[in-house]
């Protein structure tokens, strides 16, 4: 069936209403990545087993991620007009319990982490579960998500992302019909501009600019592009967002080739993503069906389609202009700005093209459907939204952490991820990956925002956040970044490709306790050289765990060398 | 045509004034500054340059300070376009400070290329703080520095594509795929000519031309009917000469140029003195 009008995605809706809220019990395992390797699948599987043996009448299904790392394997129960609990650390071992409970309409108590009576899918849709299970703590007082604000994950970990009418009954593609029925190109991006929308892959560059440029660039033919080569160490946020709700994506892209009128869109994705790799082609599949992907899309003159590319497993290509020469298949590495992508003769195969990170393009149909009004209310001055971090490293409950932009370090890591894991201190954090900084502890009260990241010698990049404790050897960081840049340096110019690989041996030296005051001072001074001179932004920004570290944490550098 | 000038032939060019070091240069829009430098004899230091290529920005020396908007940041000249009114400047402290590092890392990754030294010496600095790259395995004896300038020429002018890099970051090198000879190869020697390091090497022995950084590449010679002297690369000529008049292949294909250049004369002394009858 096409879905042609407002009525047609009516129908789905309630169809997938009736998938995600059925009559009958429904049991939902998180069965993203991370879930399935802490076990997930097992319990899947058994939980299947049972139900088969018995032939009992329970729905079994997967979802995505919640984002609370620390408690998986996750697994949600829906039992008619109750509330959704969500159980956490679920073995295989709890299958026959928790089947056991949920004929009888109840669920283990001790394996509940929390109820959800209702939840807002921020489209206009708020679900209603039901009342009971009072014991259980509510979602909103679980200190994890209590200071967190869902817009991107909206719908991670609740709805089944192999399943388009899951999506749809969640109030997705609603934007896109309402912009491509009722809105032109110009509405579209004057909303994307207004909302102050900015790039989440790190630049934070303005998305309806972009656009605007984009779809004024006079050429034939144009092409829009997401990057998904996310490849910081410590950074999954993209990772889970194609897992958990693939549809969102694909709805932001659809919405913006309207608005720059691109016939092409493209998803670059790392081949070391498998499982996202594999829910974006279903969801392609179940979007063509429909044909909200495909030619004259909602009976409109508008067609678009989306194709995969696969990255071969190289970090600088998620930098524009080698990731544009992989796609064409030539050697991933970057050239010299201008021509940019949007430039005539600079993007795809030459022509103008537009290209923006996962989550931005995620951040697409909640402004067209809540209108960038209500975007812009959320975050703080030019850096509207919310961005999706992921607490890793040395802290007590890891996992992604979706807040207002403009929150604190200090809300974040002390708060929501309760400090540093086994009672240590935390003495500071990495943001941005390898080319952010170290913030240290006494600097918490930063504003997680481009600006404010950028003044403390950091950045935003695309939204990790690795903490370190009491423990760890600040030295060795900066080594462990370098050692990762220089293996991932394209080996172009200079500074990058021979700078990198001497701080990688003088701080080698300088750990090994052979290195002397002259040693750093070399390190600094080298350090400074590759960020002025090197071509592209993994050059420009890969000394920075080095300079933060230096600016910070000088007293570890001097306690490891003779004077 | 002078280095530096994208097209003089056409004339359609705007003109624009530029200004270095503070000096008044005519340009044509569009013309690359480095290339405005070497005319008019500015030294600024660069590698990776050749106006016959798309510019590629890789060796970093001929980093200049511009002013943007209001703000001076550092670019490369071979990569920055003459626009009205532009101004840079070649020599701030911030760019003698930053370049001196450069040579250094040069020094170091190169260290048997003499160019490099008398280069950097030119530039003031003789030593470098940083571990010297000696691999006595390496086939271009530790002078290449990675401009790409021989694999952009056997790509973009000969269309060959025989030598490529391999690996990546400071593992990168230049070679034939698979360090294995390569087929692809016309031998022609613009990588040698090309080198700013002299590092590519290549010898003629014996009928054959062996292309000695090339994984011992080794090309087939035509020889002369004449003076029996091997004098191109058969793979070469051969699709040279399929592009040329039959007339002019079969003594082209016969001859070295040095023995077609004594029979034309001979010819033309035999035309202009009545006929070929009287030569013994």
């Amino acid at each position: 069936m096409k879905i042609t009008s407002a009525a047609d995605l009516e129908t789905v809706r309630q169809a997938g209403l009736q998938k995600l809220q059925p009559v009958k019990p429904r049991i939902a395992v998180g069965l993203a990545t991370c879930g399935i390797a802490v076990g997930g699948s097992r319990v899947y599987e058994r939980l299947r087993e049972i139900i088969k043996r018995d032939g009992l009448d329970i729905i079994l299904t997967k979802t995505g991620c919640i984002g609370y790392c620390k408690e998986e394997p996750l697994v949600n129960i829906t039992i008619p007009n109750k509330p959704l609990v969500i159980l956490h650390k679920v073995t295989e071992a709890d299958a026959e319990e928790i089947i056991k409970l949920v004929q009888k309409g109840k669920v283990p108590a001790d394996k509940a982490l929390c109820r959800v009576p209702s939840w807002d899918h921020v489209t206009g849709c708020i679900l209603e579960y039901g009342k009971g299970f009072t014991k259980i703590p509510l979602y909103g007082k679980v200190p994890f998500f209590k200071g967190q604000q869902k817009v991107i994950l909206r719908d991670a970990g609740l709805i089944n992302p192999e399943d388009i009418d899951e999506y749809i009954a969640v109030g997705g593609y609603k934007a896109a019909i309402k912009a491509l029925t009722g809105k032109d190109s110009e509405t579209v991006i004057k909303e994307v501009e207004k909302s102050g929308l900015r790039g989440r892959g790190g630049a934070g560059f303005p998305t309806g600019l972009k656009w605007r440029i984009t779809r004024d660039a006079k050429a034939e033919k144009k092409y829009i592009i997401c990057n998904a080569d996310e490849g910081d160490p410590g950074a999954y946020m993209n990772r889970n967002e194609m897992e958990s709700d693939p549809h969102m994506l694909i709805e932001g892209m659809i919405i913006g080739a309207y608005a720059m009128g691109a016939p092409d869109g493209l998803i670059y994705i790392r081949a070391e993503y498998p499982l996202a790799i594999k829910r974006l082609k279903l969801a392609i599949g179940q979007a063509r069906e429909y044909g909200l992907l495909g030619n004259n899309i909602f009976g409109t003159n508008f067609s678009f389609d989306i194709g995969i590319a696969t990255g071969a497993g190289a970090f600088v290509c998620g930098e524009s202009t080698a990731l544009v020469a992989s796609i064409e298949g030539r050697t991933g590495r970057p050239h010299p700005r201008p021509p940019r992508l949007t430039d005539i003769g600079g993007g795809l195969f030459g022509y103008p093209t537009d290209l923006n990170n996962v989550e931005t393009w995620c951040n697409v149909p909640v402004i067209i459907i809540n209108g960038s009004d209500w975007y812009a209310r959320i975050g703080s001055k030019d850096n509207t939204g919310t961005k999706v971090f992921s607490l890793v490293g040395k802290v007590d409950r890891v996992g992604l952490v979706e807040v207002p932009l403009g929150t604190t370090l200090n809300t974040i890591v002390s708060d929501i991820g309760n400090g540093g894991a086994n009672n240590k201190k935390v003495k500071a954090v990495q943001t941005g990956g390898p080319s952010g900084g170290c913030i240290p502890f006494r600097l918490f009260d930063t504003p997680m925002d481009f600006e404010n990241l950028n003044k403390a010698g950091s950045i935003m990049g695309s939204g990790g956040i690795v903490v370190m404790d009491e423990d760890t050897d600040m030295v060795d960081i900066a080594r462990f970044f370098i050692n990762f840049a220089t293996g991932e340096s394209c080996g172009k110019c200079i500074p990058c490709r021979e700078g990198l690989k001497h701080s990688l041996l003088l701080l080698n030296r300088i750990l090994a306790k052979k290195g002397t005051k002259k040693d750093i001072e070399t390190l600094a001074l080298l350090s400074d050289t590759i960020v002025a001179t090197s071509l592209c932004g993994l050059g420009q920004t890969a000394p920075n765990p080095v300079l933060t570290t230096l600016a910070y944490f000088r007293e570890e550098y001097d306690a490891l060398v003779k004077p | 045509m002078t280095p530096g000038e994208v097209s003089s032939t056409d004339g359609q060019k705007k003109q624009v004034e530029v200004r270095i070091n503070g000096k008044k240069y005519p340009a044509d829009e569009g013309e690359i500054i480095l290339g405005i430098a070497v005319r008019e004899k500015i030294a600024i230091p660069h590698l990776c340059y050749e106006p016959s290529l798309v510019p590629y920005g890789a060796c970093r020396l001929c980093m200049v300070e511009v002013v943007k908007r209001g703000k001076r940041e550092l670019t490369t000249s071979c990569t920055l376009q003459a626009a009205e009114g532009l101004e840079v400047v070649t020599d701030t402290p911030e760019i003698v400070k930053h370049r001196s590092i450069l040579f250094e890392l040069y020094l170091a990754e190169a260290p048997k290329s003499d160019v490099i030294k008398a280069m950097a010496a030119r530039y003031g600095v003789t030593k470098t703080r940083f571990l010297k790259k000696l691999d006595t395995t390496d086939s271009l004896g530790n002078k290449c520095i990675l401009c790409g300038l021989c694999v952009r020429a056997c790509n973009e002018i000969m269309g060959a594509g025989a030598i490529g890099f391999v690996n990546r970051g400071p593992y990168t090198v230049v070679n034939t795929p698979y360090f294995e000879p390569t087929k692809d190869c016309y031998g022609c020697g613009a990588c040698v000519k090309v080198c700013p390091t002299n590092a590519v090497e290549m010898e003629d022995a014996g009928g054959m031309r062996i292309m000695k950084s090339w994984s011992e590449t080794k090309v087939p010679l035509l020889r002369c009917d004449c003076c029996g002297k091997y004098y191109a690369p058969k793979g070469l000529a051969i699709s040279i000469l399929a592009r040329i008049t039959p007339s002019l292949k079969e003594e082209t294909a016969a001859l070295c140029p040095e023995c077609r250049g004594k029979r034309i004369a001979r010819e033309e002394i035999l035309a202009g003195s009545g006929g070929a009858g009287n030569h013994g």
